[in-house]
């Protein structure tokens, strides 16, 4: 695709969104039989897969931590999720991706509970278009709740980024590719604590305010999507 | 105050209460508020606030009744799966009930691996270090039958409020369970059509864990097999 | 890591299969309920989603430049890869693909090869120098037991599925699927022959054998695996269990 004349045009932007607009956010608890709790997620065009082992017993076991459990998280993209195939296995993009979602996870858990252990992350980009680390964020968090992982509270994350000098809310591919800034950002709702946050590009201050309010407000709709889809699985229904 | 009602269904980081309550498992205190940790239903009795969790893994506690797979020995005992992060230590002392000297005797004759047994919590350190005893009566060594893996936070719902559900399960499924605090339960019959229907009986249970009328429910699936016949 | 199978277990499902009787209470020759979703990600050329019971596996497919093997000119190339994910199991670990990831990836290849599924002869943009290569790349999520049957179903639906790449150097009107091999696993246990086994009769088989075959009913490929043999006998009886339900299952693709 060549770059298009403008990005937002009459307002609207190129998939009909207004700035502060969020693709529709759609996520299942539970999904998979053999992780002890697990999520799907779809942003827009994202589907996003997050799965949760433990707290299970730690291997290596010099590695064990004697007063808490261990996070580990894994970020990994599926060679079909992109336009060209990506090769199988880490490379340096999803290893930062896997430490940055670890450490925007590990504040919200009572990891002390369960001393020696580890508990095991995992998320699988299914179909990208841009924001994958937010959806993986968003399902991880549904996931770590699904498995039973006592939690201050749960985990949402957005990105926010500018593009024809106007910020706006969760880019796609193509705004990410062709507008100026990109910045991921998670939170914890309850206490409006921001736990991951990454840019690229440029913003004055006024544009750096006004995106993190934009980033906060679609983080609260989100922290109730999460809620809502542990809710579905778990809620008490009435015998037809 | 109190924010949510009795039995209501909670997510991690819902506020429960405002207010000096005795906090439980599955909750925390900040200041004055106390937080939902889990994903589960809220208990609340005079000022204990406790959430009864929907999910987790097994965390041991003294005096649980688990039922554990033997995956190692060392030269005094052995180590036992106990379907937890952690595993279970049994000395070979406290499977006997007796002293037992390691030189003149080898202890590879009572257990071997993959064996299934009953055993009873002993103790847990605070790294998580846990002894088991198998010694007492019905404790020991599993001998056939069928072992079954539910979700450990389920295991309340095949009890049942004063035993209902499992005696439920026992007399109409004419089947012995033995149900392991961890989620594993033995169930032994001479009918395999029998067992196979008390399975379903518990699948059901932990799939259906969440919908009223369950114990009904049980009743009638595992008559209508009954009534079915055959092997 | 490898999944604890109790001697209790092992001896019950060793029991029952003495009496022709399963775990999960099928019929010897029952595979467990099978579901074929095409085209889940639109990122990829083609896709399929399948389900057996509830083993969950995905297969995408890309369809890129390459250059050819020296040996093969005018061929074009297919690459089947298979990740094990540690999503889809408690056993499954991160790192380099494990030797079942790699048995996996090449029983599925060779059934899709062998049988000439996709004609790589008409796969080619310049003799020599540039030829179009297919990856399947098969993504296992859920592992309740018999990835291998799963994983083919999906590798041929997608390929079903797929659409000719964006780019002009493609002239085909469509994609050159000409067959549709199907592989269906046998497994023994207790000297007793049984369809689909599930992850707990894994556990305790004493062998298992995976038959592919295309539409008239013969063989394009095979893989025995376990440490446990079979006689000629059992050899010929797991064809013809294979041969009917893989009529079944290719009645799955549409």
């Amino acid at each position: 695709m060549k770059k298009p004349e403008k990005l937002i045009e009459n307002g609207k932007r190129l998939d009909g969104r207004v700035p502060d607009e969020m693709r529709p956010l759609k996520i299942e608890a539970g999904i998979l039989e053999r992780a002890d709790g697990s999520a799907y997620v779809e942003l827009g065009a994202n589907k996003v897969l997050a799965a949760v082992y433990g707290p299970r017993e730690m291997h290596p076991r010099h590695r064990q931590q004697p007063d808490t459990a261990v996070l580990r998280c894994r970020y990994n993209m599926a060679p079909f999720s992109v336009d060209e195939r990506k090769r199988p296995g880490p490379d340096r993009r999803s290893v930062e991706i896997s430490k940055v979602t670890r450490e925007a996870l590990e504040s919200v858990l009572f990891l002390e509970l369960y001393p020696r252990s580890v508990i095991d992350v995992f998320i699988e980009v299914l179909q990208a278009d841009a924001g994958t680390r937010t959806a993986g964020i968003n399902a991880a968090s549904v996931a770590l709740a699904d498995a039973g992982v006592p939690m201050r509270d749960m985990v949402s994350s957005i990105a926010v980024g500018k593009i024809d000098d106007t910020i706006v809310l969760d880019l796609t591919k193509d705004e990410d590719q062709w507008g100026t800034t990109d910045m991921p950002i998670a939170m914890v709702p309850r206490k409006k604590l921001v736990t991951l946050l990454q840019m690229d590009g440029h913003f004055t201050k006024e544009e750096f305010g006004q995106a993190l309010g934009l980033a906060f407000k679609a983080c609260e709709q989100i922290y109730g999507i999460q809620r809502q889809a542990l809710r579905e699985k778990y809620a008490i229904k009435q015998e037809k | 105050m109190l924010y949510v009602q009795n039995r209501e269904l909670v997510v991690p980081g819902q506020l429960i209460a405002e207010g000096s309550y005795n906090v439980r498992e599955g909750a925390f205190r900040e200041g004055k508020q106390v937080y939902a940790s889990v994903v589960g239903l809220a208990e609340l009795r005079g000022q204990d606030i406790r959430i009864i969790p929907l999910q987790g893994r097994y965390i041991p506690k003294p005096g649980d009744v688990v039922i554990g797979v033997v995956v190692d020995s060392y030269y005094s005992g052995w180590i036992l799966d106990i379907n937890s992060p952690y595993t279970g230590n049994l000395f070979v002392s406290d499977l006997l009930r007796r002293k037992v000297d390691l030189v003149r005797e080898d202890i590879s004759q009572y257990l071997s691996m993959g064996d299934v047994v009953v055993a009873m919590v002993k103790d847990v350190n605070e790294r998580m270090r846990v002894q088991l005893e198998a010694g007492e009566p019905g404790m020991g060594r599993v001998k056939g039958g069928k072992l079954v893996e539910i979700s450990p936070a389920k295991v309340p719902r095949v009890i049942g409020r004063k035993g209902s559900m499992l005696n439920t399960l026992q007399d109409v499924g004419e089947c012995k369970l033995r149900v392991g605090q961890n989620g594993r339960i033995m169930i032994w019959g001479k009918n395999p059509r029998m067992i196979n229907a008390v399975v379903e009986a518990l699948l059901m249970i932990e799939r259906e864990a969440h919908i009223s009328g369950l114990t009904d429910r049980v009743h009638l699936m595992l008559e209508k097999i009954k009534s079915e016949g055959g092997e | 890591m490898y999944e604890i199978v109790s001697s209790v277990r092992r001896d019950y499902i060793a029991d029952l299969a003495r009496e022709g009787k399963r775990i999960d209470t099928r019929t010897m020759d029952q595979f467990r309920e099978v579901s074929v979703e095409v085209g889940p990600i639109k990122s990829a050329q083609g896709s399929a989603l399948v389900k057996v019971g509830k083993t969950q596996v995905v297969a995408g497919i890309k369809v890129e430049h390459a250059e050819p093997f020296p040996d093969k000119p005018d061929n074009g190339m297919l690459v089947v890869n298979a990740e094990l994910l540690p999503l889809a199991s408690p056993t499954f670990e991160p790192g380099r693909p494990s030797e079942n990831a790699i048995e996996l990836a090449r029983v599925v290849d060779r059934g899709i090869r062998e049988s000439n599924a996709i004609d790589l002869d008409k796969l080619v943009i310049k003799s020599g120098e540039d030829v179009w290569a297919v990856f399947i790349d098969i993504y296992v999520l859920d592992h309740d037991g018999n990835l291998i049957d799963a994983s083919a179903l999906a590798a041929i639906a997608a390929l079903l599925n797929a659409k000719p790449p964006e780019d002009e150097a493609w002239t085909l009107p469509e994609f050159p699927i000409q067959k549709r091999p199907v592989a269906v696993t046998v497994a023994k246990i207790n000297s007793k022959l049984m369809i689909d086994p599930c992850l707990d009769e894994e556990g305790v088989m004493d062998a298992r054998i995976t038959i592919a075959t295309i539409e008239d009913g013969s063989i394009c490929a095979v893989q025995k695996g376990g440490i446990g043999c079979f006689s000629r006998e059992e050899l010929e009886q797991a064809y013809e269990m294979a041969r009917a339900e893989g009529a079944e299952l290719r009645a799955k693709l549409g």
